[in-house]
Formats: structure tokens, sequence, C-alpha cells
């Protein structure tokens, strides 16, 4: 397997808690026993992973302390991490009844059981050769222990910076989130690079094992720019009767990739997955979702949709896996897109695979360009065409941001998006 | 519905399913060049074919059976497989239906094949090929009189080698995929059609198919030319006998379509299907494409309900501005019969049209996947593609896989891709049983309208023999 | 106002306008008139410039400058309006963004300075009051799941809000209910000045009950066949339309 992960392996080696060494030694086989992925690779098929092919340093030691100035207030409970690494000065203090918040590296005994205990139980990491590395490199990690019947009402937001202090270097996010039953919390995870120009490869892993009853309100934003590479897995578990609403914001770099893998394992599970994805210029996005129906009784909504603009390409591979048995299913996906030039390219594939009868599924992909009846009705009105066209974009994906139930990330969503549509922000004055 | 009903609707022994004893000369398994070789002289080719076929099997040695599509079967050990085989009463080849082997004529008139001249449904010629050899053609003066070339392959090649060699591989080229190497270095025989400029052909041409001999490989190919302004439909038939061991067809169908030119293509494939316990059954390999110049349309038409295994994907390439391609298909799987196969589409010019229209049915154990590409080049302005995918499970022991990959490089193309999965509802069936219908009866009612906008497009001899085809693959199905 | 001489229109390639000419002065309100299929809303999307709709011969003037050299969006802003007979659904863009879109547009053309949002949305919510539509309709996506009288209510709104000096209502009355027809009605009266000028294409006279037009055409094959005043509406609605097209005939 690629050697120009090498450092980031040796770092972790030499930094990582003892108890985690089973976890390193096993991710590490199992990385050194893949094949570097490439376009024949199936689940590669669309995303060249020649960005990844040079040699990546270890994550700064001492990144020193990030700018947060232009961070949006999403909740009061704010998690910062440059690098990697905690920033407990501009963290809030999180003290919060049947909460928890544990980083790997100060786990006590009785934390490192139960970490432990959870850790990768969600991932196939066969199956996804990045999260293998991701264990082989795993120094550190944030855990979320939420009680049983806990009410979390302020959203967890964690902020995860990179500093970009070196040119080419990688890190290892991690973060295992337990839900415990009946419990309830919102959680944000948000991305951002603060030296553009920097190849900072992030690796992370997310896994959410929601127990019994729990619901989770899961977002993603994915917003680092221009260089920043970032490969995710996002894997979460559901028990009977748990629910996980989820949505992935992706604005664009040179490369990111999302696997999205919800297993539905106790019946009663319902997942609601929505999410956006925007490249522009010459960035590519690759979002790859499945969800797996294991067991009776069990429903899942998915909605994504995608602007692709300049030379920019996207990837959507929505997923959904019936397996025998897991009658009474229903699972519905929709995926539309709309290509703003003709230098950009969407590749799309919805797939179905049922093993069971008594199931209703349906996936429909649409590609287009922005409706030309509707730019007529703006433009009878006295709307410019650009501006039209602005609204219009914006309100193809302003359809799903709408339903997104955390009044604080929407309102930080709508002008972040507008202005993205409108390359001249007067342009976008009658959205924000 | 209850599982009972539907088992009890799908079990039947496969219809055309009988063995004929006649004397074939039949060359002994395995593949080397000393094999192509004698193909090629058994049939008289000239040396340029000949070069033809080794440059593809040298170029097949080196490539790799495909594993991405979704059946599962032992590996096929290509020595095995015998690569020729011709009736022996075939050998200097029958000048009229006169001098064709009466037990062919009796087993064609057991398939319900409308071999005899004044037996035949009004307007139909045909073009038989049984393990490989084309028998016999029939209404060929009648054709010859528009100036509609119809005959064997094997024939076009000395009586029109110009046209073969200027098409032959020219759209599935030889070393386009395993099976069509394959197939380029020891295809036996199969049909050639020539519709020369303006012509609309009088009449339906259809070829029927069939391999009798055991271990033995089929491995025909048809090529179709459609000149400029002319307009063709073809039918193809396809079974073979019940064998416990497994035989592979391989065949390679390639369509060429001028400028302004028509082609329809509608195949009712019903080889042996293997035995409830998936015994033997034809492992089914195609190739089929055509390439639509300006302003052409092609259009594919497919009821597929037989072989063990199924690898299809019946494509068009939109190469001409305004071309259409059109896909219509219903995949059937019962017992333990596995079927991947969709369409491809690729718009290369400008307002190219594409439908897709899939009905797969899946009852028994069986696994049945679409697999269909759409994609829109750079230069398919406009272009539009329209696609509807159905799944239709009888039974909670089936499967049923959408694989539907959608390229696009093009802002102004428009793609629509919907895809559902249902069952046969319990409310669907009381009101048909309230309504006197037995359950048997009832299912196959549903299942038909399930397909009627894929059976709409098959000539009308065909969608009735697409209706009662599926009627009995379906026997057993309902319990 | 608007002067059309001799236009001849084509609609995807097919002839629908065949010489048709009228002419409205500030202040006066037409009734165009006619059976399905005469051309009726194809005269009111080639003035307002809809894709497809293609003017091939004749002139058309507006406030004395030659129409088809104005985009859609200029003849808007110089205060052209169409009131759409099946307005587009536009979701994820709320009818008030779209609303203070439209109306700054206008304004920013005639070198006015944008309305602070208060403002406008005072305006808005009044014009929604007028127009009997529940102010909450603001709020969601232009036209998105309304009711056809919503719809029709909703255009009315933004009529009154953009004050156009044209405005051309493609069978606004189509579809509504005698409550609706009558706050269409007092929604037109209201705005009747002497500079402001209506053409109502319509099917029914019904609607002529409560707008009273200074002229009424009729409309067949393309041209305008009878003029007249609004008697002749009265004729149309007791005898249909047959025995004109028979005397044009």
């Amino acid at each position: 397997m690629s050697e120009h992960m090498q450092a980031v392996l040796d770092s972790a080696a030499s930094s990582a808690p003892a108890w985690l060494g089973d976890v390193l030694n096993t991710g590490r086989t199992q990385w050194q026993s893949e094949r570097w992925p490439s376009r024949k690779t199936e689940a590669w098929k669309y995303t060249s992973l020649h960005p990844l092919e040079q040699p990546f340093d270890a994550a700064p030691q001492d990144p020193g302390v990030a700018d947060v100035s232009d961070l949006p207030e999403l909740s009061e409970h704010r998690l910062v991490f440059l690098d990697g690494q905690y920033q407990a000065q501009l963290s809030s203090e999180f003290a919060q009844v049947g909460v928890r918040v544990v980083r790997f590296t100060d786990a006590n005994e009785v934390d490192a059981e139960r970490i432990k205990s959870q850790l990768g139980k969600s991932v196939d990491a066969s199956n996804h050769v990045f999260a293998s590395l991701n264990d082989a490199a795993l120094n550190d990690g944030l855990f979320i222990d939420i009680s049983a019947n806990a009410v979390v009402d302020k959203p967890i937001h964690l902020v995860w910076i990179s500093s970009g202090q070196k040119p080419a270097y990688t890190v290892n996010q991690r973060l295992l989130v337990v839900a415990g039953t009946n419990s309830k919390a919102t959680l944000i995870e948000h991305f951002v690079n603060r030296n553009e120009t920097s190849t900072v490869f992030t690796n992370g892993i997310s896994e959410l094992v929601l127990e019994h009853g729990a619901v989770l309100e899961y977002y993603r934003l994915n917003l680092e720019r221009a260089a920043a590479l970032h490969v995710a897995g996002i894997h979460s578990q559901l028990a009977d009767n748990a629910c996980l609403r989820s949505f992935f914001v992706t604005t664009g770099s040179k490369l990111k990739r999302l696997d999205v893998v919800t297993h539905h394992a106790g019946s009663g599970a319902h997942c609601e997955m929505n999410g956006i994805y925007l490249p522009q210029g010459s960035e590519h996005i690759d979002v790859h979702t499945c969800i797996e129906h294991a067991v009776p009784h069990c429903t899942t909504d998915e909605n994504f949709r995608g602007i692709v603009a300049d030379q920019a390409s996207a990837v959507f591979n929505g997923r959904i896996h019936i397996h025998p048995d897991a009658q009474q299913t229903r699972a519905e996906l929709s995926n539309r897109n709309l290509l703003t030039s003709d230098q950009a390219e969407i590749n799309t594939k919805p797939e179905l695979e049922i093993y069971a009868d008594d199931v209703q599924c349906a996936h429909g992909a649409t590609v287009a360009q922005l409706d030309e009846t509707s730019l007529h009705y703006l433009r009878s009105r006295g709307i410019s065409r650009a501006e039209a066209e602005v609204m219009l974009s914006f309100g193809f994906i302003n359809e799903l941001v709408d339903g997104i139930r955390l009044e604080a990330l929407r309102e930080y969503l709508r002008p972040f998006l507008a202005r993205r549509f409108a390359g001249d922000a007067q342009l976008a004055r009658h959205l924000i | 519905m209850s599982q009972e009903q539907i088992n009890q609707a799908i079990d039947k022994e496969y219809a055309a399913g009988f063995v004929s004893a006649i004397e074939s000369d039949t060359l002994p398994p395995g593949l080397d060049e000393e094999v192509i070789r004698f193909i090629s002289a058994k049939k008289n080719e000239p040396e340029w074919l000949l070069e033809w076929r080794l440059e593809a099997y040298r170029g097949w040695l080196e490539m790799a059976e495909p594993e991405w599509a979704h059946v599962h079967y032992p590996k096929i050990d290509f020595d095995a497989i015998s690569y020729f085989s011709s009736p022996k009463s075939m050998e200097d080849g029958p000048q009229s239906l006169d001098e064709v082997d009466p037990e062919l004529l009796r087993i064609y008139e057991k398939l319900g094949i409308p071999l005899h001249e004044q037996e035949m449904l009004a307007g139909v010629a045909v073009d038989a090929v049984f393990d490989s050899v084309s028998v016999a053609t029939t209404f060929r003066s009648k054709l010859a009189e528009a100036g509609v070339i119809f005959c064997p392959i094997s024939e076009a090649v000395h009586e029109h080698p110009e046209l073969v060699k200027k098409y032959l591989g020219s759209v599935v080229p030889r070393k386009d995929n395993f099976y069509a190497a394959l197939n380029s270095a020891v295809f036996s025989d199969g049909s050639f059609v020539y519709i020369p400029k303006g012509v609309r052909c009088p009449m339906e041409l259809s070829t029927y198919f069939r391999i009798n001999e055991a271990n033995t490989g089929q491995f025909e190919r048809t090529l179709i030319i459609a000149d400029e302004d002319s307009h063709v439909s073809y039918l193809e038939g396809c079974t073979a006998p019940m064998r416990d061991d497994n035989q592979v067809h391989a065949a390679v169908v390639e369509l060429v379509c001028l400028d302004r030119a028509e082609i329809k293509y509608s195949t009712v494939q019903n080889w042996y299907p293997g035995d409830a316990e998936g015994k033997g059954g034809i492992y089914n390999f195609v190739t089929k494409r055509g390439v639509a110049h300006n302003d052409a349309k092609i259009s594919w038409t497919q009821v597929e309900t037989g072989s063990a295994i199924t690898w299809k994907y019946p494509s068009c390439v939109l190469r001409g501005d305004n071309s259409i391609g059109e896909f219509y298909s219903v995949a059937l799987t019962n017992n333990l019969q596995q079927a991947d196969t969709g369409t491809k589409m690729i718009h290369l010019g400008k307002n190219t049209r594409s439908t897709i229209i899939s009905k797969g049915i899946s009852a028994g154990r069986s696994s049945n996947a679409y697999r269909g590409l759409v994609r829109m080049s750079p230069r398919a302005s406009g272009a539009r593609n329209y696609t509807q995918c159905d799944s239709l499970l009888l039974g909670d022991k089936c499967a049923a896989h959408t694989f539907p990959y959608i390229e696009t490089k093009n802002p102004s193309a428009v793609i629509e891709h919907e895809a559902t999965t249902s069952k046969v509802s319990d409310d669907q069936m009381y009101l048909c049983q309230q309504r006197g219908l037995d359950p048997e009866k009832a299912v196959s009612m549903i299942v038909n309208g399930f397909c009627k906008e894929v059976f709409k497009e098959l000539p009308m001899e065909f969608a009735v023999e697409a209706g009662k085809l599926l009627e009995v693959s379906l026997e057993g199905s309902v319990g | 106002m608007l002067v059309v001489n001799d236009l001849h229109a084509t609609v995807d390639g097919k002839t629908i306008l065949n010489g048709l000419s009228l002419t409205v002065n500030p202040g006066e309100v037409h009734a165009i008139m006619g059976p399905n299929g005469s051309g009726k809303s194809t005269l009111g999307h080639v003035l307002a410039g809809r894709p497809g709709y293609e003017a091939t011969a004749g002139t058309v003037s507006y406030m004395g400058r030659d129409l088809f050299e104005q985009d859609t969006e200029e003849r808007a802003r110089n205060g052209l309006f169409l009131a759409f007979q099946y307005p587009v659904e536009i979701p994820g863009v709320s009818n008030m963004e779209f609303l203070k879109a439209s109306v700054d547009a206008a304004r920013e053309h005639r070198g006015e300075e944008a309305l602070d949002a208060v403002t406008f949305m005072k305006m808005a919510r009044e014009a929604s009051k007028t127009v009997d539509l529940d102010p909450a309709f603001l709020k969601r996506g232009v036209n998105e799941g309304f009711s056809g009288g919503e719809k029709k209510r909703n255009e009315l709104m933004q009529m009154l809000l953009l004050e156009p000096s044209l405005a051309i209502m493609d069978e606004t009355d189509s579809g509504l209910d005698i409550d609706a027809l009558q706050v269409v009605a007092a929604g037109v009266n209201s705005m009747r000045s002497e500079n402001r000028s209506f053409v109502l294409v319509t099917h029914y006279q019904r609607l002529l009950n409560f707008i009273e037009p200074d002229f009424v055409h009729v409309l067949s094959g393309g041209r305008i066949v009878r003029s007249g005043d609004k008697s002749l509406a009265l004729e149309l609605e007791e005898r249909g339309y047959a025995w004109i097209e028979d005397e044009v005939a």
C-alpha cells in the first residue's frame, strides 16, 4: 500500500495511547494488505486519488492557536480542534448533565474500555481502505458519550480546523458518538482550513452509535477550500426505533470524498439523510452513500442535490441495500443535479439492491439545467437574467436547506450559500 | 399475495427443451489457433478474415473474464467447449427448403417456428441458425427484388465481401470485451442484412437460434446495415434443449444505422434456464450494439425469460445529430436464474434522444439486475434521456437490483431516471380473485400489465408469444 | 401606449398570430375575447417576450419604443406586466425575496432608491390583504403548493406592487369562483387611472361584468376580426363565437 502515508503511521505509533495498540496494529495490517484504489476500483471509478499520491508529513506538533473570528455561533457548546489538537481556550466549558466528552488521549481505564467496546464496530474497514488507514494512524480521537434518556438541549458544535502550517500533511480525525437509549442530541461537525494553499489531507472517521430509541441530529459542514483534501467515512448504526437525521453540506476543494454508511440494525429505525454538494472552479466532490436495511420495518428518506459549476466535477453514488428478511422497508432516494457550465461534469449512480419483496423502494436521479420557464417568469417581473439564475440556483439548494431543523444553522447557511452562487454580491442581495 | 400462491404459479417444464437426434459434425472441445484455422477453412474464408479472427483470438488470450456483473457461477473452462458443431446433412449447404433435413424442419415446427413458406405468418422471413450454422433462409427471392440482402454471414463473406469487410467489427471492435473477442475469433455463422438506400424492407426479418449439440458453444454474429433513409424490423428468437451441463452462448450483434435510417431489433430469448435446482442452462453473454448516424433511430426491444445467466446490454451509440436510441426490456428470472442486463446510451451528437424502459420480474430464488449507462458527451448539446426501471418481486427469496450509471459533461443535456420496486399486492390479488380469477391467472395478468409498455413495442406475433412465454416461465411462482 | 401593427407570430414554428393590429391608449381598458386556440394567450406571451414565441412580421411599439428591441426584463421594468394564466412554481425561493427583487429592479430602473426591508414588508402585507391572500404566503416558495386561485391572487399582488403602466391579464378569471373574481376586479378597478392601461384576455364575458372595458375585440385565426364596445361582449355571451367566425369566413 501507499508509502506516502508512512510519516503519519510512524508518528501515530510513537504517540498513541498504549490501550489503542491493538487497533493500530490491526489497522496497519489491513492497510498494508490493501491495494491502492485506481479508477478501475468500482468505488473510485469517477474519482482520481492522484492528489493523494505524494508524501504527507504528520500533523504539526504545535500548531498554535486557531483564528476563530469568522466562525458562526451555532451553539454555546463549541469544541475547537486545530490539526486534531484540542484548543481549550477556544472551546466552551462543557458541563451538561448526561453528556461526557472524552479525548482518547485523556481516557481513563473505564473510558478506554468503553471506547474499545464500541470503536470500529460500525465500520467495515475491509470495504473502506481509508478507514483502515485511520485505524492505523489513530493517535487520538474524540468520544462523546450521551447517557440513556439524556436530552442535550444545546447542539454540540465541533470545529475541526487545519492550520496549514506545513505544505503537505495528514490529519487523522476520529469521532465516536454513543447516543444512549432514548437520548436526544444534536451534533455539528464543521471543517475549515486556514492556509488554503497547504495540502492538508484530512482522513476522518465518524462513528455514530444510536441505541434503542435514540434521536440524533447530525450535521456535517465540509467547508475546506482550495488545496484541502478530505476523505471521510461517516458510519452509523441504528438500534430499534432510533432516529438519525443528518445533513451534509459540502463545498468543493481539490478533493473531497464522503462515504456515508447507515446501518439499520434494529427494527423501527428511521434515517433521514439529506445533503448538498457545490463544487466550482476545478474542484471535485464525491459523495457515496449506503443504507443497509438489515432488519424489517425501517425507513429511509434520502435527498441529495448538487450544483456543479465551471470545470468542477461531482460524483454521487447512492446505494440502498435491502437484506433478505428486511420486510416492510420503505426507502426512498432522490438525487438532483444542475450543471451550470459546459465544462462541468456529474456522474451519478443511484443503486438499489433488494433481497426482500414486501418493500417500497424507489429512487430517482435527474441532471438538468435551470428551468427556462422559471427564468422567464422571473425576468418578466423585471429581474435580470443573471440575478434570476442566482435565485433559481439558490432556490434549488434552499429547498433542502429549508428543511434543516437547527435554526441557527439554517440562518448561517442561507447567506453563505447565496453568496456562493453570486459572483457579484449584488446578485445575492435579495436572498440574504 | 401469499407465498404459496406465488410458488404454485411458476413451475412448469421448459417447453422447448427436447434434444433432437441429428448427426452432427462437431469439433472436439478446446480452443487454439488450429481450431480457428479449422473453422475458417470449413467456411472457405478469405485470408483477411482468418487473420481478423486470429488477431481477435490473440487479444482474447490477454483479456480477463469480466467480474463486475451481479451474477455468480463457477469459472467456465473454455477448453471444455467445442467451438464448432454443424449438422452433418448440412455439409454442402441446402439450396432451398426442400433440401433441409426433415428432422430439422420437424424441430422447428415443434418450436412453432413458421419456417415453411406456405405456413408462414404473413411477411416473416426466417434465417434459422442451428448450432452455429445457418440452415435456411426463406423469402430470399422476394427480398432480393427490393434489393435487400438477407443471408447467412458466412455467405455474405463470399458474396458481399466489400460490405462485410467495411462493417464487420466497426460497431463492436474485435477486442471490445472478453466475450466479443471470443466471438470474433470463433464465430461460426449468423445473419447478415443489408437494406439499400431509401428502401423500406418489405417484411419483417427473423432469425431463430437454437443450440442442440451437447457441450457446444454458440457464437453467432449478426451484422445489420441500414443504408441512408432505409427501414428494417428484425426479430430474433432463441431456444436451446434441456441439458444438465451449462452451455455457453456468446453472440455479437452489430447494427449500422446510417443517416435517417431506422432499425428495430426485437428479441425473445428463451434459452434453457436450467432446472428448478439450478442445474444446466445456458450462459448467455451477448454483446449487442448499434451506431446511429444523423437523424437515425435504433430501437431495441427484448423479452428475456431464458438462460441460467444473462449478461447482455444492447446499446446505442448516438453518434449523429438528432439520432434516437430506445431500449425496451422485460427480463424475467425464476428459480435460480441470474440476469444482469440493461443498456448503454452513449450520446455523442447534438439533440440526441434516448428512452429506456426496463421491467424486471424476479421469482423463485433468482436474481435480476438492471445495469445501464447513460452518457452525455461534451458535444451532446440538447440531448435528452428518460429512464424508467421497475422491478417486481414475486416471493421473498428472490432479488432485484438496479445499477444505473449516469455520466454528464454537457450542461444542456437533460436526464431523468426513475426506479421503483414493488410486489404483487395482496389487494391486487384480492380484487382479481374476488372477480373470479384463479391466483395463477391473476399473477400472470398483473405481470402482463406490468410489462405492457414493453410488449406494445413488439411486433404483433411476438407480443402474443412473449405474453405466453411469460405465463409459462412464471408457472410455479404462485403457490 | 401600445401600438401593435400587423403582428405575425409563431410558437415552436407554428403560426398563431396572423396580422394582428391593436392600439391601446393611456387609461384605456381593452378586452380581448375569442374562442380557444384563437391566439389570445400567444399575444400576451409575445408581448412579454417568452422564449419560443417569435414575432415573424409586423411591429409593436410600446411607450414609443420598439418592444422587440427590449429583453423580457427590460420590458417589465418599463412597466409592461403580464399576469400569467399558469404561474410557475419556484420552490426554494420565497415569495418575499422574489417580490422585493422585482420591485427593486423596477425602482432601480427608474432611478429610485431600493426600498428598505421593513417598508417593503409593510407594502407587501398591505397588498396581500388587498388581494385577500394570507400574508403567510409571502414566506412560502413562489407559488409553491398554491391553489389555482391563490396563484392568481399572487399575480394580482405582484401587479399591485409593481404598479405597471400596461397590465396584460391572461385569462386571470379562468378557474376563479365568484368571490375571487370580485377580488381580482376590485384590484384592477382600484388601479385604473388615466396613465395606466389594461388588456384583459378572457374567454368569458363574466369578468367584464365587474371590470367595464372601453373596447372589446374578438380574436379569431390570429387576428382581430371585430371590435366594439362592451355591448359586443354581451352579444358574444348570448350568441357564442361561431357567428363571428362564420361571418369572417
